[in-house]
């Protein structure tokens, strides 16, 4: 088998380790269901261990930054959602905040609770879509069709407001773009009253399953020290015991008044990035219960104001959304639009963790760790 | 023994499973028979553009080209030219080019008359790629077929039996909840 030589150059190509076998090349990707989009690993395998792990990234890049750089300010918005399409309205926010920061909006008390409700939403949904997919990958097919049947009705409530499902183009400068459906706050809530009881479901059948925990408890141990060197955020920073949160350590819109804590465990494997997530999903759930009860029912919902950011200008703003650190660095030059806008993509930076998490593992656990990070291609390549 | 109470345990497990699974079943059926049934979509739902008409049969759209310069895409083409008799302009051209749209309604957003809403139709699905390529005849006739709109300045809108456009209660519409509590305020003051 010939693979190109420039395939596998990179840091982390090892030596292979001698046994009786030979070294084999496999190519898992582009078109491997597993990798959620277009991601392609070339792996070398020595019989069951996992000698190499060499990623390629970029097929699906769609130039957003230079794309934002000819947009005006308010015209990048729609680009945003489609960063990371399972969150789309997390991925606005960063750049929201920033704008907000360099413009110098104040942002309404009822659009910050109607923001952070929906910031809280959005992430039940994405961990439900991994929780799905996820679970699929490793071969259980169950927890899939019931997470995508209470996303649908999670993605139902998100359309009666704001008119999109997956790409809603909703938050906007100095607040959301258009008021909530009279019923938005009740819709929630009767929601979570069902979704709460659904949710041990999904534990029974995941992270409580024991055909689960073989697969995963000490598989894809990430050392703390090794999550922090790789700039790794999200739940699998807390997985690893590091108890970093942004909405907690730069709480933005709402989260200051909100009541919670960081959701850490130590153990640091798949086992704990999974089970991490699961209770978030129910910190989500508490989450976005304080919002309904402290958001004031009428007041205006959007601070109207002018965009006017001075030549030399600068803002880095980052939020907390389900796959870890999403930061938007804002340049103005005094025009319209962003003179220049970098994207910190929290899938971009754990997927470095890969090569790492892969060598010396066996073959049949790269799909587990791999799905455990949990990333978004769309937003890894941008 | 140690083989048994792991068999044991195993089957438990599997058991507490497919009890999730049979609870699951009871609860009835979450999928739609598309097409012959076809799923609720809210009205504020942007599925595709449309222009409105009035019941008169006069364009609302005023050529302003408000639209075209606020679209991230740049997908909105427009030619107009000098009313000959009086002030504003006649329509020679409104093109939208629907397959480069992203659908982020911020077209209508800009339209200070509602001229370009959001519609609910969203089987656009063609053979021939030109169709998605909309002139104004066709997007005032999906104007027409609309059954309802919105747009944000209005809100949702719909045509009754006689042709007339006529605004959604206030219960249907964004925004309404608060807009009631402020009728309620300003009753309770009186
Ligand atoms: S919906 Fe957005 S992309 Fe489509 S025509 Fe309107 S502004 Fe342009
Ligand atoms: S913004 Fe409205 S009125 Fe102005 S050109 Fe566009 S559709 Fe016509």
């Amino acid at each position: 088998m010939s693979i190109p030589a420039a395939l596998m150059t990179g840091p982390t190509v090892l030596e292979p380790v001698v046994g009786k076998t030979d070294e084999m090349i496999v190519n898992l990707g582009p078109q491997h269901p597993a990798t959620h989009g277009v991601l392609q690993i070339v792996l070398g395998v020595d019989g069951e261990r996992v000698t190499r792990a060499v990623p390629h990234i970029g097929f699906l890049h769609r130039n957003h930054e230079k794309i934002e750089e000819s947009r005006s300010y308010a015209q990048v918005i729609p680009y945003l959602d489609r960063m990371d399409y399972v969150s789309g309205l997390q991925n606005e926010l960063p750049y929201c905040l920033a704008v907000e920061d360099l413009a110098g909006l104040e942002v309404p008390e009822r659009a910050k609770y109607i923001r952070t409700a929906m910031f809280e939403f959005n992430r039940i949904i994405s961990h439900l879509v991994w929780v799905g997919t996820y679970m699929l990958d490793l071969g259980a097919i169950t927890p899939f069709l019931y997470a995508f049947r209470d996303r649908e009705m999670a993605l139902d409530i998100i359309e009666r407001t704001t008119g999109g499902r997956m790409l809603p183009n909703y938050f906007t400068f100095g607040g959301v773009r258009r008021d909530v459906h009279p019923k938005f706050w009740q819709d929630l809530l009767d929601f979570l009253d069902y979704f709460e009881k659904v949710v041990p479901e999904y534990e029974t059948l995941t992270v409580d399953a024991p055909v689960f925990q073989a697969r995963s408890v000490g598989v894809g141990l990430l050392s703390q020290e090794l999550a922090v060197n790789h700039g790794i955020s999200g739940p699998n920073l807390r997985a690893s015991g590091v108890a970093h949160d942004l909405r907690k350590d730069q709480p933005y819109d709402a989260y200051p008044e909100l009541d919670f804590s960081v959701i850490t465990r130590d153990e640091g494997d798949v086992w704990a990035r999974s089970k991490v997530r699961m209770d978030e999903i129910y910190q989500s759930i508490d989450l976005i219960r304080q919002c309904a009860e402290l958001a004031p029912r009428s007041g205006p919902y959007l601070a109207r104001g002018r965009v006017k950011i001075e030549a030399g200008e600068q803002r880095y703003r980052a939020a907390e959304i389900s796959r870890g650190q999403l930061g938007v660095y804002i340049h103005s030059d005094g025009g319209t639009g962003p003179y220049r806008s970098k994207h910190r993509s929290p899938s971009f930076v754990n997927l470095q963790i890969i090569p790492d998490l892969f060598i010396g593992q066996k073959f049949s656990d790269v799909i587990a760790i791999l799905g455990s990070i949990d990333i978004v291609l769309g937003e890894v390549d941008r | 023994m140690n083989l048994i109470t792991e068999a044991a345990k195993a089957l438990r497990d599997i058991g507490k499973g497919m009890a999730v699974v049979s609870r699951a079943a009871e609860k009835g059926k979450h999928t739609n028979l598309y097409p012959f049934e076809m799923p609720e979509i809210p009205p504020v739902s942007c599925q595709s553009l449309a222009l409105i008409i009035e019941a008169d049969g006069t364009d609302r759209c005023v050529s302003c080209l408000a639209c075209e310069k606020v679209c991230p895409s740049q997908v909105i083409t427009i030619e107009r030219t000098r009313n000959p008799e009086g002030k504003g302009f006649v329509l020679e051209r409104f093109d939208i080019d629907l397959v480069n749209c992203m659908y982020c309604a911020a077209c209508v957003e800009a339209c200070p008359v509602s001229a370009i809403v959001t519609i609910q139709d969203f089987e656009l699905s063609t053979y021939d790629l030109q169709t998605l390529k909309a002139d104004k005849a066709f997007l005032d006739e999906q104007g027409r077929r609309a059954k309802q709109w919105y747009s944000p300045k209005l809100g949702v809108e719909y045509r009754n039996e006689q042709g007339e456009i006529q605004v959604a209660p206030l219960e249907q519409q964004p925004g309404g909840e608060a807009e009631l509590l402020k009728q309620a305020d300003k009753e309770s003051d009186n």
